[in-house]
């Protein structure tokens, strides 16, 4: 392809994503070194803002809430996502009707999973779990205003919601394993469980890592289903680093632009870091393809 | 715990390998997978009952699982006291033109890019991973600011346009995936007969490439249908879409927020429809596109 087709054929996307995308990105990055409002040129004040939002201990309790979730809800999702993964491999007829209702689980839009959640758990609207639950257990879990029952719902939200991705992406994982690999397993003696640790899980050691990826990189982001799950998420600990950055840089009244710029960019590096093992490895292959 | 299904009869295989034996499904995995899909579905089906009680009974406690008329009072709440058809296209409109948009942009890019060699793909996923992962407030706050700056703050356009950009990434990464399975010399034999590169991706390329253009296509347009954030920072009232205006209406008295519930099935109610008429095309974009990139 000549250099100018390749040129109008890119040029287009690549107008729409530096626009939209980089610019505003870079702006991000100047905001957090200024005191600034909206609609205002900003004044530069150095590092202020990142030691503020530091030394803030509200922040730090997002970051702490942030980090559990993600670190148990990935863990859910990648042992829980295997086995399910493993029983619908197996099944025969039931196979598509299984996998379409968790689809469902997984298109329907956040906010609608979360408000029908939150229904679920909320005794001012005659919910069905709290009920079950208290009953087996005896006592009144405060779903919503005390720090740790509210964790597990969001957690149980958060597992609910992306399982299916796991569950799919492991299944088609699973179908690339070579039979004959499991045959020789089956001969040299190993069982079900040997199997899946030495054999089938180490074959699959690339889709388990994006799994994992994807996961991480999600949960990190939670936003969205706070906002029904956790209506006083700062009040019990339970606020994510993205609603600090919303409470404090747009909602109404607290107009922090330069801190919440500040914080996007600590989680923008946090990310690069999450990201660092996956990038060096994709850069690895792109030089052994090039 | 585990249940030891798909390779089950480990033990069994002696001599031969079979032919290609049909799996015969484990009847304690089947149940606990069954039990696992309504988990699954349980709060769609919850939300589901709840909109269709009378009011009074709603959001009863205990809850009130029968003795009751269904009722649809609660779409026609939704329908005759607050905006929700003006939510719905708004929503609808930004959903189809930043869908169109993303394609219109995203295969000619995507085309070009599958005619370089493997690398390519590599830095691709890495960008495409890189801005899905990005917090999403480090593009829209500034995004806000620019839109106010144009006066163009709460309006489709502003939303879709934003919404293309943030969604280009992935909408290339997938697209190109599906093009690079497609031989070059398809292209040459075109070029030959005397198209164009543009003639090519036109009568060649686009033909041969449905599939892969309906799974992206599907994707954007359930990524744009239901965004929440984007939407609540960049639109006010004239724009609003639906998922915004559910959670304004939380909170709110109990028949407003019946009214949420049946906004938010009626919202889920076409999403549903298109994944269970796109399966495949979701199924394929899952897996295919991202395990071979």
């Amino acid at each position: 392809m000549r250099r100018r087709e390749f040129a109008s054929f890119i040029g287009p996307s690549l107008l729409v994503m530096v626009g939209l995308l980089v610019l505003p990105l870079i702006r991000t990055v100047q905001w957090s070194f200024q005191e600034v409002n909206y609609g205002q040129a900003g004044t530069f004040i150095g590092l202020s803002n990142y030691t503020q939002a530091l030394g803030d201990p509200r922040f730090g309790r997002a970051v702490f809430f942030t980090l559990l979730l993600t670190a148990i809800v990935t863990a859910l999702i990648l042992v829980v996502g295997y086995l399910v993964a493993i029983g619908v491999n197996g099944l025969g007829k039931l196979r598509p009707y299984i996998l379409g209702s968790m689809l469902v689980a997984y298109v329907l839009p956040g906010v609608v999973g979360a408000v029908s959640f939150s229904w679920l758990f909320n005794s001012n609207f005659g919910g069905v779990l709290n009920l079950v639950i208290e009953r087996l257990t005896g006592q009144e879990l405060l779903w919503f205003t005390d720090t740790w029952p509210n964790r597990v719902m969001i957690i149980a939200h958060t597992v609910w919601h992306l399982l299916p991705f796991s569950v799919l992406m492991i299944l088609a994982g699973l179908q690339g394993v070579p039979k004959e690999l499991r045959e020789a397993a089956r001969i040299d003696g190993a069982n079900a469980l040997k199997m899946h640790l030495w054999v089938i899980i180490p074959t699959m050691r690339g889709i388990i890592g994006f799994v994992c990826l994807i996961t991480i990189m999600d949960v990190l982001r939670t936003f969205d289903s706070l906002i029904p799950l956790s209506p006083q998420a700062d009040a019990i600990g339970n606020e994510s680093i993205m609603f600090y950055v919303f409470d404090n840089a747009f909602r109404d009244g607290s107009q922090q632009l330069g801190l919440g710029s500040a914080v996007n960019v600590l989680s923008i590096l946090l990310i690069l870091i999450c990201l660092f093992p996956f990038i060096r490895d994709l850069l690895k292959e792109a030089k052994a393809k090039a | 715990m585990i249940p030891s299904t798909a390779t089950a009869p480990a033990t069994k295989v002696v001599g031969p390998a079979p032919k290609r034996r049909r799996r015969r499904t484990n009847p304690t995995a089947a149940i606990l997978l069954i039990l696992l899909a309504v988990v699954m579905l349980a709060p769609f089906i919850w939300t589901a009952l709840s909109v269709t009680k009378p009011t009074d009974v709603a959001f009863a406690n205990p809850p009130v699982l029968s003795g009751y008329t269904p009722t649809l009072e609660a779409f026609k709440n939704l329908w005759e006291t607050t905006y929700f058809a003006e939510y719905l296209v708004n929503t609808a409109v930004v959903a189809v033109i930043s869908t169109v948009v993303a394609l219109v942009l995203g295969i000619p890019a995507a085309y070009a890019l599958s005619r370089f060699p493997g690398y390519v793909s590599a830095i691709l996923l890495l960008l495409a991973l890189v801005f899905r992962s990005l917090p999403r407030f480090a593009v829209v706050l500034p995004m806000y600011d620019i839109s106010r700056a144009l006066g163009i703050y709460d309006t489709n356009f502003a939303l879709a346009a934003a919404l293309v950009a943030i969604n280009q990434p992935f909408s290339i990464w997938l697209l190109r995936n599906f093009f690079a399975e497609i031989p070059k010399e398809l292209d040459e034999a075109a070029m030959i007969d005397g198209c164009t590169r543009w003639g090519t991706l036109r009568r060649i390329m686009i033909p041969l490439m449905r599939p892969g253009i309906l799974t992206a296509g599907v994707f954007v347009f359930l990524f744009a249908f239901q965004e929440y954030l984007t939407a609540l920072v960049l639109t006010d009232t004239a724009s609003k879409t639906v998922p915004v205006f559910i959670t304004t209406q939380l909170g709110q008295t109990l028949p407003m927020l019946q009214q949420a519930g049946a906004a938010a099935m009626l919202l889920t109610l076409p999403v549903i429809a298109i994944s269970f008429i796109a399966q495949k095309y979701l199924v394929a974009g899952l897996s295919d596109g991202s395990v071979k990139g």
